[in-house]
């Protein structure tokens, strides 16, 4: 019986009350876990033990990562990334990395690397990284897989170096299960000793009619090479996957065979490295000078306007939410308090984000001293 | 002296308007969210060329300049509506059943009545007569709340109010019998109801009619640029009145002493210390999770066992290479049902078996600028409590995911035959997907059910439960924007009626 005089003047109050106390007595469905279903889908940071560390080529290593415990990994799609969390030199930072390995198997999954001379995370995974190490990640995640709701059942992948890894996890997945799905891999590399996985990809190939692989060695992948090998595109998906340069050529070659852009799928691939070639990066703006930055109760340093927001702040100490690193995944949104900055055309900013001035670290680069929410 | 005066912890509709509404009154706030930007459900993202508004499917309740009791005046209020670009719809939606009906409702009383008319005829007096049933129940359910605490309204609303006391709790269908013979103009007519959850056999009446009234009277709009414009509007208006907020930031625990709220913890460890705490969070997980077990207040468990969760939904999120006339999407909001029995629609909302209704939002026919030129941004979504997914193990929730959202497709072939060929560009969100961004349980967008045992006759869900802890969210009132919206502000101004007198500091 209600204690409030206004519930009592509606008709069927009555009702209503003792329905409620009947509910009372029900079991009731409201113990839902929340963090048991994001623990199971999408963790924030899984921990991870390198299981092997497997010799692909001269310059390329494979490391299996399972769970300390050896309890089963999130599931994932054929393409997808993990963010790989590594300090080097005393900074802590990360990488993302396809999973190679196929969803089919739960176990661990397969980060396959590739020296980048140059490079400071790839020569200190495949220097330092040894079994046994720990290290955390992010849960999988990335918008680089097949969707069957139109992708097709015929795909292409055109792979560049170790941009292979996700081609080789599509590959895997087709073998164990993958139904009618075909894929032809167009797979370059520089030289013949720099291919990866080419003994597995012959042995798929050759035992599984819906897996087609051709090696491009030592030269581009161009529209006449596809055409050849792949005849004519018609509407299939094609996947793109490979070093920064490849992806403006590998556009150009496919449109001049009247491919449509929106039948292309190009995996995230990190900041660019030149912004100041990118046709808005303002004239008259030196990208090897540096300016200040400063977060709002943090740090403030100087920074060289080419050097992405994300890695200034982490050489400082400060770690933003992070995981595509490439301007897609949104993570690193932070918010720019006063200052400019240019967004790289990697950047996939929101209307709002425009107006009230987030961007995403990653692929931001400070033109004027700025100073940063975080 | 504590850190802040009040720590609201959520910045979702409910949070950001509580959070402006107190600052700007001068209460030293704290918003806390854990997420990067503000909005909870109110956000967008990009996939490829593509933004896709996440939630906002018409914005309820807008009216015109100085119109009162609408959310126009509270987003002035805020100062915020002057810098929202609103875009008006002038339909509240085509209403499909293959077979049966096909029927687009103006957004204006006479104009409905004329295109029913038309479509069904014989129904202008009912019509006439249902719909100012409608307005009356409707407008007395906005100002009876007043007479909970103010006698002479509680005397007027027995005196005349007749219309919302008699019917207010009846369920919708009893009504739609009452002035109706045809089915079909029942359904035309109560087709809002997925909007919250409940089919006109639970859905009681005075929701209904409030739905119709805020839609109708109030006209529904969009926003141009999303309702994330909205949120960080909003988020401004707390930021320029002196207002703090922390992102990715997750509070953990609700801090008590003796019995009354203290402050807050941080994941990390790091303590907050508040005169009150504004829980812009599902009750289920402040309750649960957040707060010393021994300081909840048994009659808010009580409470709890007798609640039930509200749907979520599965929804795909378009990017169309086609503009909506060649869609053949004429109207921005499309209810599409596969029968004309309510109830059989609303069941299949608990299994994966099959998708019986679904709700098409072209967000192209009155652009809000999330699509480049010549293609659309389409949200297709049914209803789905997350039970439906139970019994699906991990290794096959991504077959699963596609199977359904297959299905999905198959019911919006119904008004946009070629959708298929013209994906560029779509992601599917399922109720796990809910649950993972917003912390409900069940992934709810619509907090508890919102049968009549959910309403604000029954519960008490805006006083403090125990001193110092007040919520404000879709678990404690009416689901939507505009409800959210207007529950923050309202919580934030009765925790200023009951704020001690402040003797003037040194400020």
């Amino acid at each position: 019986m209600s204690e409030r005089a206004i519930t009592e003047l509606f008709a069927g109050a009555g009702e209503v009350e003792a329905l409620i106390e009947r509910r009372a007595a029900e079991p009731a469905d409201l113990d839902a876990d929340v963090a048991l279903t994001v623990a199971r889908y999408h963790p924030r940071r899984i921990e991870l033990t390198v299981a092997e560390a497997i010799d692909e080529t001269a310059t390329a290593k494979t490391f299996r990562l399972r769970r300390p415990d050896g309890a089963e990994l999130p599931p994932f799609l054929a393409g997808q990334y993990i963010n790989l969390f590594v300090t080097v030199d005393g900074v802590a930072t990360s990488r993302p990395m396809a999973i190679s390995s196929s969803p089919a198997r739960r176990d661990a999954y397969d980060v396959t690397v590739r020296r980048v001379p140059g490079g400071r995370v790839s020569n200190h995974l495949i220097d330092e990284l040894a079994p046994g190490d720990r290290l955390s990640s992010t849960g999988p995640m990335g918008t680089f897989h097949h969707n069957p709701l139109f992708h097709g059942d015929e795909v292409v992948f055109l792979a560049g170096g170790s941009g292979v890894a996700p081609a080789m996890s599509m590959v895997r997945e087709i073998r164990d299960g993958g139904g009618a799905r075909h894929l032809h891999l167009i797979y370059g590399s520089q030289h013949a000793d720099d291919v990866i996985f080419a003994d597995e990809l012959a042995a798929i190939a050759a035992a599984d009619g819906r897996i087609r692989v051709d090696h491009v060695i030592g030269g581009l992948i161009d529209a006449a090479t596809i055409a050849d090998l792949a005849g004519p595109l018609a509407d299939r998906m094609v996947y793109v996957c490979g070093p920064q340069a490849m992806y403006p050529y590998a556009l150009d070659q496919l449109e001049r065979l009247g491919h449509r852009r929106r039948r292309v799928r190009f995996e995230a691939n990190g900041a660019p490295a030149r912004p100041q070639e990118q046709p808005r990066w303002p004239a008259g703006i030196d990208p090897d000078a540096e300016v200040t930055v400063s977060v709002a109760g943090g740090p403030s340093f100087r920074s060289p306007r080419n050097r992405p927001l994300l890695d200034a702040l982490e050489d400082h100490g400060v770690q933003p939410e992070v995981a595509c690193r490439s301007g897609e995944c949104s993570l690193c949104r932070v918010r720019i308090v006063s200052g400019e900055v240019f967004s790289a055309d990697e950047a996939r900013l929101r209307r709002s984000d425009a107006a009230f001035g987030w961007v995403h670290c990653c692929v931001a680069y400070p033109l004027t001293d700025v100073e940063l929410a975080v | 002296m504590s850190d802040y005066d009040v720590i609201v912890i959520g910045a979702g509709n409910a949070g950001l308007t509580a959070a402006a509404t107190l600052q700007r009154d001068g209460t030293r706030t704290l918003l806390v969210e854990r997420h990067n930007v503000p909005g909870g459900c109110g956000t967008s993202f990009r996939r490829g060329r593509f933004e896709f508004e996440v939630a906002l499917h018409q914005l309820s309740g807008i009216g015109r300049e100085g119109q009162p009791f609408s959310l126009r005046n509270l987003l002035d209020r805020l100062g915020v509506a002057d810098r929202l670009e609103l875009v008006e719809e002038h339909e509240l939606y085509r209403t499909v059943v293959p077979g049966e009906l096909d029927l687009t409702l103006p957004a204006d009383w006479d104009g409905a009545v004329a295109a029913i008319e038309a479509a069904f005829p014989g129904n202008r007096d009912r019509l006439e007569r249902f719909f100012q049933l409608c307005r009356e129940v409707a407008m007395w359910r906005a100002v009876a709340p007043r007479a909970e605490r103010d006698p002479g309204a509680l005397d007027q609303l027995r005196s005349s109010g007749g219309a919302l006391l008699r019917h207010g709790l009846r369920p919708s269908r009893d009504v739609l019998d009452e002035h109706f013979d045809d089915q079909r103009v029942k359904y035309v007519l109560s087709s809002y109801w997925g909007y919250l959850g409940q089919p006109p056999s639970t859905l009681p009446f005075m929701d209904l009619a409030i739905l119709l009234f805020a839609y109708v009277e109030f006209k529904p709009f969009h926003i141009r640029g999303g309702s994330q414009m909205l949120s960080s509007a909003l988020l401004d208006s707390f930021l320029e009145a002196g207002g703090a907020a922390r992102f990715n930031a997750t509070a953990e625990r609700i801090l008590t002493t003796g019995g009354e709220v203290s402050g807050i913890r941080l994941a990390g460890g790091e303590e907050l210390t508040a005169d009150a705490v504004v829980a812009n969070v599902s009750p289920v997980i402040t309750y649960g999770r957040m707060l010393d077990p021994d300081v909840v207040p048994p009659a808010a468990l009580d409470d709890l066992r007798s609640r039930r969760l509200g749907p979520s939904g599965f929804v795909l999120y378009l990017g169309l290479d086609a503009t909506p006339d060649e869609l053949g999407l004429d109207v921005s909001t499309t209810l599409i049902g596969t029968s004309l029995n309510e109830d059989e629609l609303a069941a299949a909302t608990r299994s994966l078996d099959s998708v019986k209704a679904a709700v098409v939002t072209c967000y192209d026919v009155e652009p809000i600028g999330f699509s480049p030129t010549g293609a659309s941004h389409v949200s297709l979504m049914t209803l789905q409590y997350a039970s439906a997914w139970d019994g699906v193990a991990a290794d096959g929730y991504a077959r699963a995911k596609f199977a359904y959202a297959e299905k999905l497709l198959d019911v919006m072939e119904v008004v946009a035959p070629p959708v298929r060929e013209v994906i560029e560009e779509v992601d599917v969100a399922t109720p796990l997907t809910m649950s993972h961004y917003l912390g409900h349980p069940g992934g709810s967008f619509y907090g508890f059910d919102q049968d009549a045992t959910d309403g604000w006759l029954f519960r008490d869900g805006e006083s403090p439960a125990l001193p110092g802890l007040y919520h404000a969210s879709t678990w404690t009132g009416m689901c939507g924007f505009q409800p959210t919206l207007e529950a923050g502000a309202r919580v934030a101004r009765r925790m200023l009626a009951r704020r001690p007198a402040v003797t003037a500091g040194g400020e």
